[in-house]
């Protein structure tokens, strides 16, 4: 508890102090306290008590903050969400030294934002009290804004208020329809609460029609977040427009608040709306993920291309939750940690060479191996990560999400009826090749082939133009970036047990009321098929656990 | 002749555990090659560690081998698993373990032996590019042994689909060894993606073997085989088979998805000879003879098997006649021999299948290993028209004669071990009781023909007849840095004339190109692989002449491969009996026909590439003046134009549409949809201002020469893939 208001506040604190302190002293500042927020939330996981039982969170109610209208300062953690804050914790630090180089003009501003923006994501996982939740979330936004549109490339505003107002417009709907949700509480039981779990309990005794609603809009608000198609217009631009640190928070992190909300309100909130809705989120996830890999193949733009690879990578994310099965909902919060470890290190490594060329074009820039050797194979590995390489961590989630979409069949012999299958799972494989497509594409223009560098004074940028010379190769400092991604990346491929056996219990939880809403909606629906013997048989089974 | 009807149950045995060290050993000499690589050791320590490591794993091997006793599960550390409730189906188990039956050690017994000579040929092969280079590829190197372990020890199809990935990057990695080279760039690329839409199909008939059994372990699987088959769903089964075939095809390079292979021949020559002629090609084989009893459930899909590897065999045979680089006609060879093997697998004689992938690894390798050598003394001369009768050449007579053994082999000459091998498939096919299945084996002894004739097409014209040669254009692509013989650098091709080592005129100031023979690395492992294929051949014989049971049939029924309860009694000797080939009895039919393609192939191709080297070309000529036949040399040559097609109805459309996307995304989703939207308070305030209007012609004009645009780019890039 108190290590998780230190690794929020610290940063803060931090923030404080590089306002005031000098710019030299800015970057390091801010190096100790992202290092301090890890080393809290370290010491916090490493205490947790429920790592891989049933007991979820150590039930706190926080102090009261506004007591009338019933908001808590209550945060705490369940394996998921803390999962998910270490990840961000995990990378604030890294993103900080990759800015040492980058960024020589306003940097104490850039870091006190960079800090801000480390504890509003780290809060709005810790929270458990929805008002808090929602403060985190859309304040995450901010400093995001800022980074882009002072720190970004050429089109940095267009981008940064695009992001903004998109994004600010999609948590309208969700912070609408946590106080619907609140207010029906109220309603029961008199008084204002937004304990998340309180919520979760009154909302699923709503009728099925409201639930379709409230499900919808909550998932316009996630959605715009995740980003899921058609609502992720404003992800290229944000990510083409944005310093490397910029990107890879963004990707890594922010996005990920969008899956989380899923997984946290969206799902458990509003099961019978869930259930009727999981087919159109599930055919707009699998159209993200041949959508966005065939721009990918398209794109010169090694950022944009990553960035769209981003949008595909988060459809089969989202396809894996709304197979709303075990094995599905397990490989999709596995895989949103994947992919923040080997999307933010691409990041990274494009990053590293831009900063040396000043561009991203693949077509001017290549065979990069001949002068980066280091470079490359953290870049070939990365690469192959996200693809989907056994044996590195991209593939445990992959597998078990396209797995769950699979086997989410009508008979749910697992415990668990699904209305998608085997076709989904099918064209959704394609995304399979289509990756290795694309990423190795871009491998063999950035990294294979002849050396092709582009003539001097290719692109200036004004906020890169005081850089010190930076040696051909990844300096030692650029190597103790993505060292420990790299370490992460090999280690959760080897040895996922834990981390799954620690996600299992929080996804069986996501998924409670699923198995009689789902076999409720395939009773009205149709399927006269599925009032045999062993659809009785498996609601027996599953009433009786 | 054992003959079991139901698979032998695994017994858990941990104590075994030391023989995963086949597994570690190989990973750790790869973390030893990545540490030499960063610690920039320029020595040949790399390929020692390997070597080692590699040496070690096959002692391993073989020592699991003299202490087996019975399929063995033996847990490493559990991986992938996980479990959400109590019954069955509700828990995913993937665990690190091993599932040793003899079909198991049948496969590492030959990857491992191979995989020690192989690397330690590579050791001399690849020693003038000693540094960053040398490290890479024993790096990789270390890593294709690991998976191919993985793949064919695990105990479950999670933990072969690691393999399976795993030596497709190995082989993405080697391919790509020369990676400023655009080509081999481009090799390693096709290859791995050609891989991935096999490997999607594995993953689906994986996923469709856990939703019906609900386990994906070998030993549960067999387990439900054996009662029955039966699963608690109605799930079409029929369909795993043909999902899983569709991986094994990818992997083993079977029509379509063929054409990777041939390019793959940009890696080095150790690697063609390892990876991409005796054993990755053959994990598709082993797939296929691991889960034989779910294939043997479904008659259609063995003979969509067999009628691939048939006609895979007859078209690549077709191709490979019409190839004049050495590498390439061996790698069309190997397609075409691999073909064979799923022909047996389908007509249901997985041991003929196994016995082949067995002789066929050996010789293969061999024949690799000495275009290797040729290519590594003759700075990267690979064309046949321009090396002839090295026999005679000092130094190049190991090479020469082991050579000689390999198409011996390759062209299935009478007693040899490939012969035997590849009649045991013959047979099973020809006395099948399906018509389709005769005929597939009429088409085979056809195809052995053909592939005898362009076997020794290579060996007649290589080592054979007057000696004289012309070096490589391109100093060998791994250039010697020290070399004793410098080669022109920049593309002129220094020739030589017989006699060569006398001629010493210098051209235009450039040097007369000296081959440089191989020294000990490469003639140690040439002759011990020719002596090796010699070996193979040893359970034939003990079968044929002392009527004992052939090794690798005792093998192969020991384990899943061979069950038996197929689509029809699969036994190879038991039909022949009655069976009948051109009124003969069906063993000495084939031994006479099956002699009389091998022989008949040999001479036509010693008439036209010994005997009279002129006429070749003029039956060409002939060929294609006549219009009916004309099309013929012209699509052998083009490789039936498969990479032509692929690149139309799929690439192309592809491309197309991502572009298509790509604009759509950046103007009309997001220009006019998003931008529109947040336009209207903004509209609304400006919507009787006259220059909206242009506003919106302006626009309509950009899409028009963005449609334009694109239209000219796309004809542009189809222009471009053609040349």
């Amino acid at each position: 508890m108190l290590m998780i208001w230190i690794s929020i506040l610290f940063p803060v604190l931090a923030a404080c102090v590089v306002a005031l302190g000098s710019a030299k002293s800015a970057r390091l500042t801010a190096l100790v306290g992202t290092s301090v927020s890890l080393a809290a939330l370290a010491i916090f996981a490493w205490n947790f008590p429920a790592w891989n039982t049933a007991e979820h969170f150590p039930s706190v109610s926080g102090p009261a903050w506004i007591p009338a209208a019933g908001i808590t300062l209550s945060v705490g953690f369940d394996t998921v969400s803390l999962l998910l804050a270490l990840l961000t914790a995990f990378l604030m630090p890294l993103c900080i030294l990759g800015s040492f180089t980058a960024i020589t003009q306003r940097s104490k501003e850039y870091y006190g934002w960079f800090l801000l923006l480390g504890s509003s994501i780290i809060l709005a996982f810790a929270a458990r009290d929805a008002i808090l939740f929602y403060i985190g979330y859309e304040f995450t936004l901010v400093p995001m804004t800022l980074i882009i549109a002072i720190y970004g490339g050429t089109e940095r505003r267009v981008a940064a208020l695009k992001m903004f107002l998109y994004t600010f417009l999609g948590s309208m709907f969700m912070l609408a329809s946590l106080l619907y949700v609140a207010w029906e509480l109220r309603i029961t039981s008199g008084a204002w609460n937004f304990d998340i779990d309180s919520l979760i309990d009154a909302s699923v005794r709503l009728p099925a029609a409201n639930q379709y609603w409230l499900f919808a809009a909550l998932m316009v608000g996630f959605a715009v977040k995740v980003p899921l198609f058609p609502l992720h217009t404003w992800l290229p631009l944000a990510h083409d427009q944005a310093p490397t640190a910029g990107s890879v928070i963004l990707a890594s992190a922010m996005l990920k608040l969008g899956t989380y909300g899923n997984y946290r309100f969206a799902l458990p909130m509003a099961p019978a709306g869930g259930a009727e809705l999981m087919t159109v989120v599930a055919v707009l996830a699998i159209i993200a993920i041949l959508y966005g890999s065939l721009i990918c193949w398209v794109q010169t733009d090694a950022k944009k291309l990553v960035a769209y690879s981003s949008v595909a990578h988060l459809g089969l994310c989202m396809l894996g939750l709304f197979a709303l099965n075990p094995m599905g909902a397990e490989g999709a919060v596995f895989y949103m940690v994947n992919h923040g470890l080997s999307t933010g290190a691409l990041f990274f490594c494009i990053g590293m060479f831009y900063e040396r060329y000043h561009t991203k074009d693949t077509d001017v820039l290549g065979g990069l191996a001949k002068r980066m050797p280091i470079w490359a194979c953290f870049m070939v590995l990365f690469t192959l990560a996200s693809i989907g390489l056994p044996g590195l961590n991209g593939f445990i989630g992959e597998f078990l999400c396209l797995g769950g979409a699979f086997t989410a069949e009508h008979d749910g012999q697992s415990g668990y009826p699904g209305v998608l299958g085997p076709w989904y799972a099918i064209v959704a494989g394609l995304g399979l090749i289509f990756s290795a497509m694309y990423l190795l594409i871009l491998l063999g223009k950035l990294v294979w082939g002849p050396l092709r560098e582009p003539h001097d004074g290719a692109t200036h940028h004004p906020h890169v133009s005081g850089v010190p010379s930076l040696s051909p190769d990844l300096c030692f400092r650029e190597i103790a970036i993505l060292t420990p991604i790299a370490i992460a990346c090999i280690w959760l491929g080897i040895q996922p047990k834990p981390m799954l056996d620690a996600i299992a219990p929080c996804a069986a939880r996501m998924l409670t009321h699923y198995p009689q809403e789902v076999r409720r909606h395939l009773e009205h629906t149709s399927a006269p098929e599925l009032t045999t013997t062993t659809s009785v048989n498996d609601h027996e089974r599953a009433t009786n656990e | 002749m054992i003959h079991e009807h139901s698979i032998r149950a695994a017994a858990l045995a941990p104590e075994l555990g030391w023989v995963g060290l086949a597994l570690l050993l190989p990973l750790l000499s790869a973390c030893a090659c990545a540490l030499c690589a960063a610690l920039r050791v320029k020595s040949k320590a790399p390929a020692i560690i390997t070597s080692l490591a590699l040496a070690g794993s096959f002692v391993i091997i073989l020592t699991a081998y003299f202490a087996y006793t019975g399929p063995v599960e033996v847990p490493i550390f559990q991986w992938m698993s996980f479990q959400w409730g109590t019954q069955s189906f509700q828990s995913f188990t993937a665990d690190f373990a091993l599932y040793i039956d003899s079909l198991t050690l049948f496969w590492m017994l030959f990857v491992t032996g191979l995989g020690t000579l192989i690397s330690i040929y590579a050791s001399e092969y690849m020693e003038s590019d000693r540094g960053g280079g040398y490290c890479r590829f024993f790096f990789g190197i270390s890593v294709f042994l690991f998976s191919m372990s993985a793949l064919v020890l695990g105990d479950n199809l999670v933990m072969l689909y690691l393999g399976w990935e795993g030596v497709g990057l190995a082989s993405y990695l080697l391919i790509g060894y020369n990676y400023e080279r655009p080509s081999a760039v481009a090799a390693a690329k096709k290859a791995f993606i050609m891989n991935r839409i096999g490997d999607l199909g594995l993953a689906l008939g994986i996923f469709m073997l856990w939703a019906n059994y609900g386990t994906l372990q070998y030993s549960e699987l067999f387990a439900a085989m054996n009662n029955g088959g039966q699963s608690s769903v109605d799930w079409d089964l029929s369909v795993i088979p043909f999902l899983l075939m569709l991986g094994a095809f990818g992997k083993s390079a079977q029509i379509p998805l063929f054409t990777w292979l041939p390019d793959a021949m940009e890696g080095p020559t150790p690697v063609s000879a390892l990876i991409h002629a005796a054993t990755m090609v053959t994990a598709g084989v082993y797939l296929i003879a691991r889960l034989y009893p779910f294939f043997e459930l479904h008659p259609e899909a063995l003979a969509t098997v067999a009628w691939i590897g048939g006609s895979t065999a007859l078209v690549a045979a077709t191709i490979g006649m019409a190839q004049y680089d050495i590498k390439r006609v061996f790698a069309y060879s190997t397609i075409s021999q691999l073909g064979y093997m799923f022909l047996g697998l389908g007509v249901g004689t997985s041991f003929g299948a196994c016995y082949h992938t067995l002789t066929h690894a050996f010789f293969k390798a061999l024949l690799f290993l000495t275009a290797g050598a040729i290519m590594h003394g003759f700075a990267g001369q690979l064309d046949l028209r321009k090396l002839s009768g090295l026999r005679q050449l000092p130094g190049w007579r190991i090479v020469s004669w082991t050579m000689f053994v390999g198409c011996l082999w390759l062209a299935a000459f009478p007693y040899t071990a490939a012969f035997f091998s590849k009649d045991a498939i013959l047979l099973q096919a020809l006395t099948s009781e399906r018509g389709d299945f005769r005929f597939l084996g009429w088409l085979g002894l056809f195809t052995a023909a053909l592939t005898a004739y362009y076997t020794f097409r290579v060996w007649f014209r290589v080592c054979a007849g007057p000696l004289h040669y012309e070096g490589g254009s391109e100093g060998h692509h791994e250039t010697p840095a020290g070399h004793e013989t410098p080669v022109a650098s920049h593309g002129t091709v220094a020739s030589s004339v017989q006699p060569a080592p006398a001629s010493h005129s210098a051209r235009e100031g450039h040097s007369v190109f000296h081959p440089h023979a191989p020294r000990l690395a490469i003639n140690g492992v040439l002759v011990i692989l020719a002596i090796g294929a010699l070996l193979v051949g040893v359970p034939a014989y003990d079968h044929v002449f002392a009527h004992r049971e052939n090794w690798a049939q005792s093998m192969i029924a020991g384990s899943s491969a061979y069950q038996g309860a197929g689509i029809e009694d699969a036994h190879a000797g038991h039909d022949a009996h009655q069976a009948t080939i051109l009124g003969m009895d069906a063993h000495t039919g084939l031994t006479v026909v099956g002699s009389t393609a091998s022989i008949g192939g040999i001479v036509i191709a010693w008439f036209f590439h010994l005997r009279n080297r002129k006429a070749a070309d003029q039956l060409r000529a002939a060929l294609m003046r006549r219009y009916w036949i004309g099309w013929l040399p012209i699509c052998m040559e083009n490789k039936w134009y498969v990479d032509e097609v692929f690149h139309v109805f799929f690439r192309l459309p592809m491309w197309v549409g991502g572009q298509i996307l790509s604009f759509g995304d950046r103007h009309f989703l997001d220009g006019v949809l998003v931008d529109g939207l947040a336009k209207i308070p903004l509209g609304l305030g400006r919507l009787f201002r006259p220059l909206y209007g242009g506003a919106l012609q302006g626009y309509a004009v950009t899409m028009a020469g963005g449609i334009a645009l694109v239209i000219a780019w796309v004809t542009w890039i189809w222009v471009r893939g053609f040349n």
